[in-house]
């Protein structure tokens, strides 16, 4: 074979057919929507039709709009409460219940169920324990003769209640994460760490730490992403009430687009949503680099 | 022997799939009012609950599937409103053949031509627009069109415990006695509250996303307030509307009402005799005549339901109404599907008056003047509203998305999230914005 064809062919190119089906599915589901969708926040347009190109008003409209700063607040705030706990908690347990006996192994198991549940029946189970008329907390609170506290009809205190319910849910995958970073570690290094009477925190930031910092970067900027597009909690439990206090972006998206049909302006409240999770993503892993290079 | 049983079902199963088409139109019905089919079987009677809305739109339902064995019916019960559930359906051209659609909701669907015109399909059934009362007829009537079948007409109500009424000596010749201005209310309500120990009212304030607009709604319409001076446009900071709010918001602070209940735990709180006066709306009157019905029960032999009473010395009397319809999406369908539909439509017209056993007001003429309608409870306190009972102009649209943002800033405003100045120059500037930009 001669020419660019065998050019082509001695690079290996060919074997990209292998991808192609892959590439093709990805391109058509993920990356043509992405673009439909940044065309889109050009327009104004309703759900059926009606577009009509307005270039960058959406943007500087959801800069003027009070209540879409507030569901950026919102989410930046509720990832900000979310992802350093559970990134610390699903550390501190993978690193607690990391040995081969049956608690650990129940243990193990009874934090990574509550992962399985979907968001329906998780919220359910939350209203039954944080709402104000016959909730769990609230019979506790009686019962010791305290007023019984609104968790999800305080403003100050619907996010913080959404942000430890989504910890409790969300808990499971990441130490799974954790534990299978620190089985990874060869127990000779322990092995000699201890001939060397190294002390437990000594081994933790000298050898389990640097050992585990990958997993650490990935968990972290997997929650972030995850975290950023929070959803189903507030619409099941607050409703983004009361006053706001509780509504993400995601929320404010759909509101947005499928109660008001303003799906031009959902679009670009949706652009916005997507920088921000790319930012999020990469800012663990340009930690990372810099604490390397340092 | 095992396996030969094993290959029996498979074969069994394989021919189960040969079976012939059903020649029958088949036409498809989208609805609201919840699921219920667990105590109501199919042809027989609700084994609780008589009176729900669930319970009677399931009934009229296998009704029409038992007298119209030509029609194969398929029924989709979806999660109150729907709306985004049949956008989503239009959008991918899977609309079903007839949907619950609230009045005030129709525009939105009617203005991008997503509704079938009603007046041919149902003219041929012998149902026309005269038929209808005029408020109904008026709302589902754009461009000289009819674009839904009224179904009822609706409203918010004063639900009493007349039980706590009594104890509070708010009876008088066996009538509650409700208030007739602003001040006498909270002194009611104060007497109402040393006398039981129980709030005046009780109000689902935690994710309510209607009922604050509502009362809103009813006292600015009863003083002839412009809401919307432009179907662009809504005016909402007026001193009217700080009046309403502040009464509201007093009531609040005062601990005159039930705090950080949402819908199910209000409904349950009045059901288990928590308070006086419940405002919500018509659709819960069957379910409370249910409760009034058993012996033991709070509202047992105790149960009234009033309209709003004119607190402002307004003109005319209050009362903000909406009504359900069916509505008949665009999409393609066969003649017979077609006629299928309509057919159904004209079943649901006829009975009207059964689905009003819900507490619902009727939208048809004839069955005002009907005396068994008449003879139903709380009747002859609740007819009038048909007549004085006022809605929001038919070319504003989004009006639930309106709703729902101007609830979320009044109840910020009557729990002390914001001040009330505040709280409606930002539902006025939300809503606009909304409006000025639509497509």
């Amino acid at each position: 074979m001669t020419g660019w064809l065998g050019r082509l062919n001695r690079q290996g190119w060919p074997n990209l057919l292998f991808a192609l089906p892959f590439l093709a599915v990805y391109a058509w589901l993920l990356i043509y929507p992405l673009l439909a969708g940044m065309g889109l926040s050009l327009h104004r347009a309703n759900l059926f039709g009606g577009a009509r190109f307005i270039g960058f008003e959406n943007y500087i409209r959801l800069f003027r709009d009070a209540t879409f700063l507030q569901a950026l607040a919102n989410s930046l705030l509720f990832v900000l409460m979310c992802v350093p706990v559970l990134v610390v908690l699903a550390l501190g347990l993978a690193l607690a219940l990391n040995r081969a006996t049956r608690f650990a192994a129940f243990m193990r198991s009874a934090v990574f169920a509550s992962s399985v549940l979907s968001v329906t029946v998780m919220t359910i189970i939350w209203r039954q324990i944080l709402a104000i008329d016959g909730g769990l907390l609230s019979h506790g609170a009686h019962a010791i003769g305290l007023p019984a506290v609104p968790f999800l009809s305080d403003p100050n205190l619907a996010l913080p209640s959404l942000a430890a319910v989504t910890v409790w849910w969300s808990l499971g995958l990441p130490m799974m994460l954790f534990l299978s970073a620190l089985q990874q570690v060869p127990r000779s290094v322990y092995e000699a760490a201890a001939l060397d009477r190294a002390t437990p925190w000594t081994v933790f930031r000298q050898i389990t730490l640097p050992a585990i910092t990958p997993a650490l970067v990935l968990v972290t900027a997997y929650e972030c992403a995850l975290q950023f597009q929070v959803f189903g909690q507030p619409q099941l439990l607050t409703q983004g009430g009361p006053n706001g206090a509780s509504r993400p972006l995601v929320l404010y998206i759909y509101e947005t687009g499928f109660n008001q049909w303003d799906i031009g302006y959902a679009a670009a409240a949706s652009q916005m949503l997507f920088a921000l999770i790319l930012v999020a993503a990469f800012v663990p892993q340009l930690a990372q680099r810099l604490w390397r290079r340092a | 022997m095992r396996r030969r049983a094993l290959l029996g079902g498979l074969a069994g199963l394989s021919l189960a799939g040969c079976a012939p088409k059903d020649p029958r139109p088949a036409i498809t019905v989208q609805r609201i009012f919840g699921d219920c089919r667990a105590h109501v079987p199919k042809g027989g009677a609700p084994t609780q609950n008589l009176n729900g809305e669930c319970e009677i739109i399931t009934g009229l339902l296998d009704r029409f599937e038992a007298e119209n064995p030509d029609i194969r019916l398929n029924v989709n019960a979806v999660a109150w409103p729907g709306y985004d559930q049949l956008s989503a359906q239009i959008a991918a051209d899977d609309a079903p053949d007839l949907v619950t659609m609230h009045m005030a909701v129709i525009p939105d669907y009617q203005i991008h031509g997503l509704l079938t015109p009603l007046d041919a399909g149902l003219k041929a059934q012998g149902v026309t627009p005269d038929q209808f009362t005029p408020v109904a007829r008026r709302a589902v009537t754009m461009d000289g069109e009819v674009y839904g079948l009224p179904f009822d007409a609706w409203t918010q109500l004063f639900h009493i415990n007349m039980n706590l009424f009594a104890r509070a000596g708010l009876v008088r010749g066996g009538e509650p006695v409700l208030p007739r201005n602003a001040a006498e209310l909270l002194d009611q309500a104060r007497r109402f509250r040393a006398a039981t120990g129980k709030p005046y009212l009780v109000q689902s304030s935690v994710n309510e996303r209607a009922a604050f607009a509502r009362n809103l709604y009813t006292y600015l319409l009863s003083a002839h307030e412009v809401i919307f001076p432009d179907p662009h446009h809504i005016r909402l900071n007026t001193p009217r509307a700080r009046e309403v709010v502040g009464l509201f918001k007093r009531i609040h602070d005062e601990r005159l009402t039930t705090r950080d209940l949402d819908y199910v735990a209000a409904t349950t709180a009045f059901i288990n005799g928590e308070g006086g006066v419940y405002i919500v709306g018509t659709w819960m009157i069957g379910n409370f005549d249910n409760e009034a019905a058993q012996a033991g029960r709070p509202l047992y032999r105790g149960y009234r339901v009033k309209p709003y009473p004119a607190l402002f010395g307004d003109p005319v009397l209050p009362a903000f109404v909406d009504g359900h319809a069916w509505v008949m999406p665009k999409r393609r369908r066969t003649p017979e599907q077609e006629r299928a539909a309509f057919r159904l439509l004209k079943f649901l017209s006829v009975h009207e008056g059964d689905w009003t056993r819900s507490g619902h007001l009727t939208s048809m003429a004839a069955v005002v003047g009907d005396p068994v309608y008449q003879a139903q409870p709380h009747r002859r306190d609740l007819m009038a509203i048909t007549s004085y009972g006022q809605g929001l102009p038919t070319d504003v649209q989004r009006q639930f998305a309106i709703q729902a943002m101007l609830s979320e800033e009044l109840a910020a405003a009557i729990t002390g999230i914001k001040p009330i100045d505040r709280a409606l120059t930002d539902a006025e500037r939300r809503i606009n914005d909304m409006l000025t930009n639509l497509s």
